[in-house]
């Protein structure tokens, strides 16, 4: 970071745009990483401003204001407290929504009185003229002490303006909305008494708040002015009425709604998708088609990747000097990458159709929707939240748990959510369902391998949902808890949000799982090409005595050569005695071996088999979809990866905890070992009762 | 004898790429940036 560049802060209340803003900004020019010590996203951008002046724009989390009661909301208020911090802003930014003024002023003048150099941004001004909505700018302007920029960040107006502005921010007064000593003019009296040099919200703020203030002796004033924890709590209201009869007095004059013009979509929208039968109905058709359409637009694109990438292997056996490096490149490496980059595509889909769901504004409506369900279950209205974000990631989604204020509910979320279908599943699932399901039309209209990716997707989520019930029965812990959701308005996505937003989720599958894939691809490869012993040095010789008297054609014979080795090479060794434990499910060595593997990352399943199938293979086929599916059994001389066996592989991989990093995180997030491993024990004893029992039933 | 060299340079790499991943975690000690990976990959 550049020390002559300032500082300028994005904050916000939730759903006001706050991030479109940053977008339009900042554009491509981001940082994406987490605030130290705990795991919420921390957003930084940059940005040219006239006169040369350069900004970090620093997109804080979502807050109702600052009273906090959130961690997201705790990074807020630390960073605004404390001035020695690099990032504190030279100026905020307090994005709000035209349609909901009132409540995100409160947050404004809370920020103004910490006299940081406050612009009131109002977002969404495109909305105004069909909502009816006039603003007297100057008035607000003189009663809130602010400069106001009225934007649209979907529209990309006023961003200019607003960027004028931030230069000037030093001209911006820093006049606080609020007098603090209002709230109890006797015991702010004496706090300021007590502490002459600090300013008076701010002492308010430390004494009300369960944050790190680096900066201010928090034990001294605790101690001094202490106050019960109802005493505080009845400040706390008496300074919201102050503030929300201070913003009430200013829109009076300031702000002026024609109702005959305001149009009323939105209920009318709202009261079909949270509707208790046409909700479901148009919630469960829309997964539909989102299945249907990740699996029919993602055939192309994957088909192309697969077969470049077969034949630059091929090239590149065929035409580099012979030798172990060539072996490496064209048996690990290469299969290696392909076995990362074929999943571009649907991944990219999955979450072009999750973006411009929360871009709508649809998936707060799916939240309240499903809260109603939740609550039968022992869960709360909050917990579809990190259901639904555990389609990407169980370890964000964990994370996200941390708003549950009630720990019974958060338990059993921290426990039931990795059985959603993340996205590490779905190359798993890509090609067992292409393997074993046919491409073929029910009715017509429907692809039976959408069809099978859906109802996996649903099969987790019911048993997350099933598995929460029996905790909750199970658990004798008690509390309350109550639900809030913001409802924004329904507006159309933008290209750039979505369009950002799948990049960085697609580049954090390449560059985050990619290079665990390829490194253990490579480790996989010598595994299979060294191993001890006399069997695995003396393969040529012992097969070719074998085949003395049986008149084999040479490509034969190299197959069996090739095969012999792989079954005595090191991952040989290992794959056959794990063997006992997997066959009854109908997998083989070879699956187990990449079973093993895949507990670092899911994804690592399908790598794992490519490297492993290059190094024994035949090269009569090329691709990995066309290698697993020419698998034999050379016991029963069935192919593998049969319809029997691939549904116990979707059953397995659907229940089986496969996924180091979501026991670590239970673990950080519990503080304690015995909720993962029950949770380890559990979902991978399930997982392997279940597959059997398939294979069982359909072999 | 140089490609085996090259082999097994690359096949150290990506060992310990992987013991640094999975058992030295870095410590974060500072306000920097980090990656939005999540840890799970």
């Amino acid at each position: 970071m550049i020390n002559q560049n300032i500082n300028v802060a994005l904050i916000g209340n939730p759903n006001v745009g706050k991030t479109s803003v940053f977008n339009q900004l900042t554009g491509l020019n981001q940082q994406v990483g987490n605030y130290p010590g705990i795991t919420v996203e921390k957003k930084i951008g940059f940005c040219k401003l006239p006169n040369n002046v350069k900004a970090n724009i620093l997109d804080l989390p979502g807050t109702y204001s600052l009273n906090a009661s959130s961690i997201d909301e705790n990074v807020v208020i630390e960073l605004l407290l404390n001035k020695n911090d690099k990032l504190y802003p030279d100026v905020a930014l307090v994005v709000t929504d035209v349609e909901n003024l009132k409540r995100n002023l409160l947050l404004f003048t809370q920020i103004k009185d910490l006299e940081i150099p406050t612009i009131l941004v109002i977002n969404m001004a495109d909305r105004m003229e069909h909502k009816g909505i006039s603003l007297d700018i100057p008035y607000l302007e003189e009663h809130l002490k602010t400069k106001i920029a009225l934007v649209s960040s979907r529209k990309g107006f006023g961003i200019d303006a607003l960027k004028k502005l931030i230069v000037t921010y030093k001209t911006i007064s820093s006049e606080p909305c609020l007098n603090a000593s209002v709230i109890d003019p006797d015991y702010f009296d004496s706090l300021r008494k007590a502490f002459p040099g600090q300013l008076l919200y701010k002492l308010w703020l430390v004494i009300t708040q369960d944050v790190n203030f680096l900066n201010l002796e928090r034990k001294e004033i605790h101690s001094s002015f202490t106050k019960s924890h109802s005493d505080l709590k009845r400040l706390q209201q008496k300074e919201t009425i102050k503030r929300y009869q201070f913003i009430n007095d200013t829109l009076k004059v300031g702000l002026k709604v024609d109702a005959t013009v305001a149009k009323d979509f939105r209920s009318k929208l709202d009261r079909v998708l949270t509707h208790k039968v046409w909700g479901y109905v148009i919630f469960f058709a829309i997964l539909f088609i989102i299945f249907q359409s990740i699996f029919e637009w993602s055939k192309i694109p994957m088909d192309f990747i697969d077969s470049s990438f077969a034949s630059l292997s091929s090239w590149a056996n065929e035409n580099l000097p012979s030798g172990v490096l060539t072996n490496l490149i064209s048996q690990g490496i290469i299969p290696g990458i392909g076995g990362i980059l074929i999943f571009i595509p649907q991944i990219a889909f999955l979450f072009l159709f999750i973006s411009i769901l929360e871009e709508s504004g649809y998936m707060s409506r799916v939240v309240f929707l499903m809260d109603k369900i939740m609550r039968k279950f022992g869960l709360s209205g909050k917990s579809v939240v990190p259901l639904i974000s555990g389609t990407a990631c169980a370890i964000p989604a964990i994370m996200a748990t941390r708003n549950i204020e009630n720990w019974k509910e958060r338990l059993i979320t921290i426990l039931v959510t990795p059985f959603t279908t993340c996205s590490a599943r779905l190359p798993v699932y890509a090609i067992i369902i292409a393997l074993v399901i046919p491409d073929q039309y029910v009715l017509g209209i429907f692809n039976l391998q959408g069809l099978t990716l859906m109802l996996l997707y649903l099969l987790g989520f019911g048993m997350a949902i099933f598995s929460a019930y029996v905790l909750n029965k199970v658990m004798k812990i008690k509390g309350k808890t109550f639900f809030v959701v913001e409802m924004p308005n329904y507006k159309l996505p933008m290209f750039k949000n979505v369009a950002i937003n799948v990049v960085e989720k697609t580049k954090a599958f390449v560059f985050g799982a990619g290079k665990i894939i390829l490194a253990i691809s490579i480790i996989l490869w010598f595994l299979a090409s060294y191993g001890p012993g006399k069997n695995f040095k003396n393969a040529d010789q012992i097969i070719q005595s074998k085949a003395e008297n049986k008149a084999l054609p040479a490509l034969e014979l190299e197959n069996k050569i090739a095969s012999y080795k792989l079954e005595n090479s090191y991952i040989g060794i290992m794959g056959k005695a794990i063997e006992p434990a997997i066959s009854p499910l109908g997998y083989d060595w070879k699956i187990g071996i990449a079973i093993i593997s895949s507990f670092a990352a899911r994804e690592v399943f399908v790598g794992t088999l490519a490297t492993i199938y290059s190094v024994g293979g035949t090269d009569n086929e090329d691709t990995i979809k066309n290698k697993m599916a020419a698998e034999i059994n050379p016991e029963t001389g069935n192919k593998i990866f049969n319809f029997a066996s691939g549904v116990s592989l979707l059953l397995f991989y659907a229940f089986a905890l496969q996924c180091a990093s979501t026991l670590a995180i239970t673990k950080k997030e519990t503080n304690s070992w015995k909720w993962p491993v029950g949770q380890l024990i559990f979902m991978s004893g399930f997982a392997y009762l279940l597959a059997l029992l398939a294979y069982q039933i359909l072999k | 004898m140089v490609q085996e060299i090259i082999a097994f340079v690359i096949l150290a790499v990506a060992v310990g790429f992987l013991i640094k991943k999975y058992f030295f975690k870095k410590k974060k000690t500072d306000k920097s940036c980090g990656t939005d990976d999540c840890g799970c990959h």
